[in-house]
């Protein structure tokens, strides 16, 4: 009896939870953009005439097929991330694409039409590791795999191609050589071709006779070489079942490339292209061309094809390709040629630009299509409020001036109501005219002129920083890239960090992100400051930092101009402000006492909390050191300055109230043991205060393996690991409370905290790994909460965090039933319904990023990864919105009915009374 | 116009011919204590009213409206003791029967509990509120202090009991827990940040 009461229970809880879509909603609120990462290789699908496929090998390990009219995709495969899943070289073979992946681990054959796998080989040969890094084939069966043992020698391994049955195996003394994909290239009959930049020479290799090297030094050709710089051969091969042509480029300095032909063994310049950005070359039937492109003017350069046998330059093929005053400078160029019906060569062009984007263009340089290939990798997110619309803003504005006489109030006052009078005339009569038209012919062009903010704010700005160093503004319900901004001059091992210092609530001022780039080699860091909607660079000049900065802090003290002053502290500890007005520093000096941060070095394992004087110097306070030899600090979070808390405690089955630990202070360090033996690896977890540097817990689960996720909100903390003892993901839940007394309910001070919380802690049994993992948010904090678990499977889970409650009960009794407890069950199940993101499989999801909305009930999501995904979540149901399939028609003809059968009934009944009088 | 079922009755009372009395009680309008009917009969005064008014003329002493009896009777008094103990005890009568849907309701929420926990509710704060016109009944009685006592304490039960199922109900904000929704969050004192050196 008990358990069917329970199985009961648990129903209803369930049945309350469920967020599923329905059919209809696929798509409404939820969008996806599939990626595939920076261009490595590239090859356009020839074998048949009307083929509209690319081939593309990218440095985030996948491999696709674009289609080259609109730039969609058509197949997609994602390897493992690292060195196991990387491209090291493509080759195009009629229907086949053939791959080396895994630095040269193995071989694989793909059909290029549905992108299926054909066959895949283990390159796995003797026992030095040789990295298989260029395939060749000459299209007589016979598939070439070169491998390099740096600084040693060259391994070619022949296959079949039909089989992939090992034909012959040698290798070759090249103690020089390091890589072949940055030095080599397959010339001519089988020729191997190297660049040796340290002598400055050619080495050439014939494949078919595998007999030694032979040096050509470059000066013994005549060519010089722009000193520092790394000579870079390109070749060609028209048809994977021919020889290569015996033409070549080579490039000799950043803006120079020759065009040079192997005759016979010897090497002759046919023309030298000066200045040349890029070069590359392309075949239509018989003929192969070479693409060049050459500076034009500061905004566009232009693109000429070159016969490739003479180095003649071809008629009317000038291609113009405009620069993206928001985009890098071009990196490298594939050119599809294909003959005309007169036979002469026509060609379209896709280049790639320094900030990974792809632009397809044809003659004479319309652009086909773009990708903005940067966002798949995107590093950190901010989503900003949009703008109100220009008429609300004209009376908003009207409260900010200064007051005027009374008569021109009263005139700007019914001037602007006019305003906003057309406005609302305007906008019933498109609705009026839009309502004619069929439904799919409507189309709300988001653009960033009529960019504003809807009635119940679901609709935001995504502020997205690539690590290729473009920021983008991302409108979040179409999905539509409003703006780009390129920083050239990032680092590649940059940190960056988005701050939002100023919101669109504080109209005429606009408003103002900060982005903190900080190149981790030198430590220096500099600020780009701009407007969150436009992607304009603000006119504010940021400081100029000449210290390294270690950290930052986003003070919700505000200038004058109601920006956020932002604290920069450097390796000296020195901390300054920006902006720093007079202002500023005023309130700075007033504050400074109560102002704390903390630092962490994991490198050293020190937790150091420091306290601001009111001269900007620092001084620390209290300092925690984790001994590096036995663990790392992992990670470390604190809450998140936006999250509203709406219950201060939690309602007991006798009706009394559990107050919640809400330490605002509060900071969740993990630590990782570093010895990763199964039996001795632990996983620790500190919760430290971050004004004071008291310990407020400390768990440590033993025998237990990183990595962790954390997510701390509230007064809870979840964390995620790898059991290895019992080789499983186990969830783990803290949750702190003060007690059934609050110890001062007007103020929070970590100084003044007598009393250590009360520690509850619960584990449970996850059956699957997890990527990353982020709590819901929402405006006031009053819809349940629920976590979000992106899965490696490209599932997002959206779980109850009513299932991770450490007073879950192991014996139900009459008040956790009244208490809505779920009894406790080690396994958390994961249900079908709870995937947000239904089918939208979202590859490896590095990053979600919840947002409040204007409704409480609505949570925006966004998880980013290889591709981005956007939805809304709504934790407790929609209970604040009527349901998207409300009958309206049926509610307001019954109201309607009944307000009509009331006024006819009455006129009855006055008759009737009338006539009873009468009598 | 006259109403004909008033006269009728008037004819009834004074059915066995000319010179009855008729004692009639009646508190509304002023009449004279004696009336004299000197008509005939019933039949003959319907029957020429019937034929034309203006034709017969009423002989003295007839009223056309009846005659109210307001003499007193030797055990009236004990009567109206009795109704006002009725009314004083009137509110107590009915706690047994409350008590019994109370406990028929349960202590679920849900409307129809709701709506008899409303219905106790109201009805006693109702009677109190119009205490004024319950003491004017009792005004004849002679322990009017008593029964007015009687009265109040009886409503005061009343209310009390449907306090009390309020309580096992869980409605009334007795608990700290029903005042946790107002507790404001308290302000921070602190303003911390930082993290992991970048």
């Amino acid at each position: 009896m008990a358990k069917l009461i329970l199985l009961c229970l648990n129903y209803m809880i369930l049945r309350s939870t469920v967020e599923a879509v329905f059919e209809d909603q696929v798509g409404k609120f939820d969008w996806r953009q599939q990626y595939v990462g920076k261009v490595r290789f590239s090859s356009f699908d020839t074998h048949a005439q009307s083929s509209k496929k690319v081939l593309l090998a990218t440095e985030s390990n996948v491999f696709a097929a674009l289609n080259t009219r609109t730039g969609d995709l058509f197949w997609r495969h994602v390897d493992k991330t690292g060195p196991e899943g990387n491209i090291d070289a493509l080759l195009q073979h009629g229907q086949d694409a053939v791959l080396v992946v895994g630095n040269g681990r193995l071989l694989r054959s793909w059909e290029i039409n549905v992108g299926g796998l054909n066959w895949e080989i283990l390159l796995d040969s003797g026992s030095e590791t040789v990295d298989y890094q260029a395939v060749y084939s000459d299209g007589n069966g016979e598939v070439y795999a070169m491998g390099v043992v740096p600084h040693s020698h060259i391994t070619i391994v022949v296959y079949s191609v039909e089989d992939g049955e090992i034909i012959k195996q040698v290798s070759v003394e090249a103690p020089w050589l390091s890589n072949i994909q940055t030095s080599c290239a397959v010339i001519g009959p089988g020729m191997l071709t190297c660049m040796d930049p340290a002598t400055v020479s050619l080495y050439m290799l014939d494949l078919h006779l595998e007999s030694e090297m032979t040096q050509i030094p470059l000066q013994a050709l005549g060519l010089e070489v722009t000193p520092g710089f790394h000579p870079v051969l390109v070749s060609t091969q028209p048809n994977p079942a021919r020889q290569p042509l015996s033409e070549f480029f080579l490039q000799l300095g950043p803006e120079q490339y020759l065009l040079l032909q192997l005759n016979n063994g010897q090497i002759v310049t046919l023309r030298d292209f000066k200045p040349a950005m890029l070069a590359s070359f392309a075949t239509a039937g018989e003929k192969t061309v070479a693409a060049v492109m050459s500076p034009k003017n500061k905004t566009a350069c232009s693109i000429n094809l070159f016969n490739a046998e003479t180095g003649r330059r071809l008629l009317d093929t000038t291609l113009i390709y405009n620069l993206d005053p928001n985009g890098g400078k071009p990196e490298k160029l594939y050119v599809q040629a294909f003959l005309k019906k007169d036979d002469s060569v026509g060609y379209r062009v896709m280049v790639q630009t320094e900030d990974h984007a792809l632009a397809f263009l044809q003659q004479p340089g319309r652009v086909m299509w773009t990708r903005e290939e940067a966002l798949s990798d995107v590093v950190t997110m901010e989503m900003v409020d949009l703008p109100l619309t220009g008429t609300q803003a004209e009376l908003e504005g009207e409260f900010g001036k200064k007051a005027d006489g009374l008569m021109s109030m009263v005139m700007k006052r019914l001037s602007s109501q006019l305003i906003l009078l057309q406005a609302w005339i305007a906008h019933l009569w498109k609705l009026f005219y839009d309502a004619r038209k069929p439904r799919s012919q409507v189309k709300n062009e988001v653009t960033i002129e009529n960019l504003s903010r809807d009635e119940f704010n679901l609709q935001k700005m995504m502020v997205m920083v690539t690590a290729s160093g473009k920021l983008f503004g991302i409108d979040s319900k179409t999905g539509s890239i409003l703006w780009k901004h390129y920083l050239d001059n990032v680092p590649s091992n940059a940190a960056f960090k988005l701050m939002v210092q100023r919101t669109t609530a504080h109209f005429p001022h606009p408003p103002q992100c900060t982005l903190l780039i900080k190149d981790k080699d030198t430590g220096l860091a500099t600020l780009h400051v701009f407007n969150p909607i436009f992607g304009k660079k603000s006119h504010i000049t940021p400081p100029a930092l000449p210290q390294p900065i270690l950290q930052s802090l986003l003070l919700p003290l505000m200038d004058q101009d109601y920006a956020k002053v932002l604290l920069l502290v450097d390796d000296q500890y020195k901390v300054s402000a920006f902006p720093s007005t007079k202002n500023v520093l005023q309130q700075l000096q007033e504050m400074a006492s109560s102002i704390f941060f903390y630092l962490v070095d994991s490198s050293q394992g020190r937790f150091s909390g420091y306290r601001l004087r009111t001269d900007l110097s620092t001084e620390l306070i209290w300092e925690v050191v984790i001994p590096t030899e036995v663990q790392k600090i992992v990670s470390i979070k604190g809450k998140r300055p936006n999250e509203h808390v709406h219950s201060q405690g939690r309602v007991m089955g006798d009706r009394s109230v559990l107050y919640k630990y809400l330490n605002p202070n509060l900071l969740a360090v993990v630590t990782e043991s570093t010895d990763l033996h199964q039996e001795r690896s632990f996983v620790g977890i500190l919760l430290i205060d971050g004004v004071t540097g008291r310990i407020i817990h400390e768990a440590v689960q033993r025998k237990a393996r990183g990595p962790v996720h954390v997510v701390h909100s509230e007064n809870w903390v979840v964390y995620e690991y790898w059991s290895t003892k019992s080789r499983r993901n186990e969830f783990s839940v803290i949750e702190l409370y003060e007690g059934m007394e609050l110890y001062n309910s007007t103020v929070f001070s970590s100084l003044d905290r007598p009393h250590a919380p009360q520690v509850l802690q619960q584990s449970y049994i996850f059956p699957s790994s997890i990527s990353t993992m982020e709590a819901t948010l929402t405006e006031k904090g009053i819809t349940s909460r629920h976590l979000l678990i992106g899965l490696p499977s490209g599932g997002i889970l959206s779980l109850p965090k009513m299932f991770l409650d450490p007073r879950r009960p192991e014996i139900v009794t009459e008040q956790s039933r009244e208490e809505n407890l779920i009894p406790y069950a080690p396994e958390l199940i994961i249900r079908t319904e709870w995937f947000i993101n239904y089918n939208q499989t979202v590859s490896r999801v590095r990053g979600i990023y919840t947002a409040p909305s204007g409704l409480e009930s609505t949570c925006l999501v966004v998880a980013y990864g290889l591709d981005i995904y956007q939805t809304r979540v709504y934790p407790s149901k929609q209970f604040d919105v009527l349901k998207d399939d409300y009958d309206y028609m049926l509610i307001s003809s019954v109201l309607f009915a009944l307000f009509f059968a009331t006024m006819i009934s009455k006129r009855l009944a006055e008759v009737k009374l009338l006539n009873r009088a009468w009598r | 116009m006259a109403s004909p079922g008033r006269q009728g009755g008037g004819g009834g009372g004074g059915g066995g011919g000319g010179g009855a009395l008729s004692t009639r009680g009646g508190g509304g309008a002023r009449r004279m204590k004696w009336a004299l009917e000197l008509s005939l009969g019933n039949t003959r005064s319907r029957s020429d009213r019937q034929g034309g008014q203006g034709d017969v003329v009423y002989p003295i002493g007839y009223s056309e409206k009846p005659v109210p009896d307001t003499s007193i009777q030797e055990n009236d008094k004990n009567l109206v003791e009795k109704r006002c103990w009725d009314v004083a005890l009137g509110p107590l009568k009915q706690i047994p029967m409350n008590l019994f849907i109370m406990y028929m309701s349960g202590n679920t929420i849900s409307i129809f509990p709701i709506m008899m926990v409303c219905m106790m509710a109201w009805r006693p704060i109702q009677a109190l509120m119009s205490m004024s016109a319950t003491f004017k009944l009792l005004e004849s009685s002679s322990q009017q202090w008593l029964q007015g006592l009687v009265y109040l304490i009886g409503n005061l039960l009343g209310s009390a009991l449907a306090i009390y199922k309020c309580q096992s109900m869980g409605l009334l904000p007795t608990h700290s827990s029903d005042w946790l929704a107002f507790i404001e969050p308290p302000q921070r004192m602190e303003i911390m940040g930082g993290g992991m050196v970048l």
